[in-house]
């Protein structure tokens, strides 16, 4: 019993890794339309190649952001929850 | 090889100087809260490094898209951006798996460029004013 108990804690915990990295196809897209409009933007006025770069820049940064944290809840998941599951899981049978 | 455009390298700069100084904030917290040892400024130098890459390296990536026609530049920041992401999460596993690295020191600075980016339009005010006086 016990040991089904940790399969399911373990399945769980790694269904709840890939779910959350769904989150991580976002950022790609998001960057890659803003990086094709800024391309659009250069060509129309190529002086403005600075600003453009250093607004897209920080953007970029930002909407990366949301991948981070995604990619932090999976990490936590997979290496950090199922070991302090399974310890409050035994604590509660013993 | 490709030259590393100014404008790129003037704001990994912000974000590198931006991330020493939230480092040395979250150390002065760690040693208030008596929860600071080796494992924490490691963590702390390996994850500041490593978001310091991420951005210098989306710079590149960005500089390089910007150079081509629109469904290039797509399909060039896209893989940039798996490279990366793949780059973080190997230096994050280590520093979560790793015992000489602590785990909330490590996933803490992950957030400084975000923090760096938000304090940005403060940073650029106070430039705005030192250059008009």
């Amino acid at each position: 019993m016990l040991e089904i108990a940790v399969g399911i804690i373990l399945g769980c915990c790694a269904l709840g890794a890939g779910a959350a990295m769904i989150a991580g196809i976002g950022p790609g897209i998001g960057e890659g339309n803003a990086v094709a409009k800024a391309c659009e933007a250069i060509g129309r006025q190529p002086e403005c190649k600075g600003d453009v770069t250093t607004t897209m820049l920080m953007g970029c940064a930002i909407a990366e952001t949301t991948g981070l944290y995604a990619l932090v809840i999976a990490i936590l998941l997979i290496f950090v929850a199922p070991s302090r599951f399974v310890d409050i899981l035994l604590t509660v049978i013993k | 090889m490709m030259k590393t455009d100014k404008t790129i390298i003037k704001e990994t700069k912000y974000i590198a100087f931006c991330v020493a100084i939230l480092s040395v904030l979250m150390q002065a917290v760690f040693l208030v809260l008596r929860l600071w040892s080796y494992k924490v400024l490691l963590s702390n130098l390996l994850i500041g490094a490593t978001v310091i890459a991420n951005f210098y390296f989306m710079g590149l990536g960005v500089q390089k898209a910007v150079a081509e026609d629109e469904k290039e530049a797509k399909k060039t920041i896209r893989t940039s951006q798996s490279i990366r992401t793949f780059f973080v999460f190997v230096m994050v596993v280590i520093g979560v798996t790793v015992p000489c690295f602590s785990i909330i020191a490590t996933i803490i600075p992950l957030f400084f460029p975000r923090v760096a980016i938000a304090l940005r339009p403060l940073w650029k005010e106070r430039k705005s004013k030192e250059g008009t006086e």
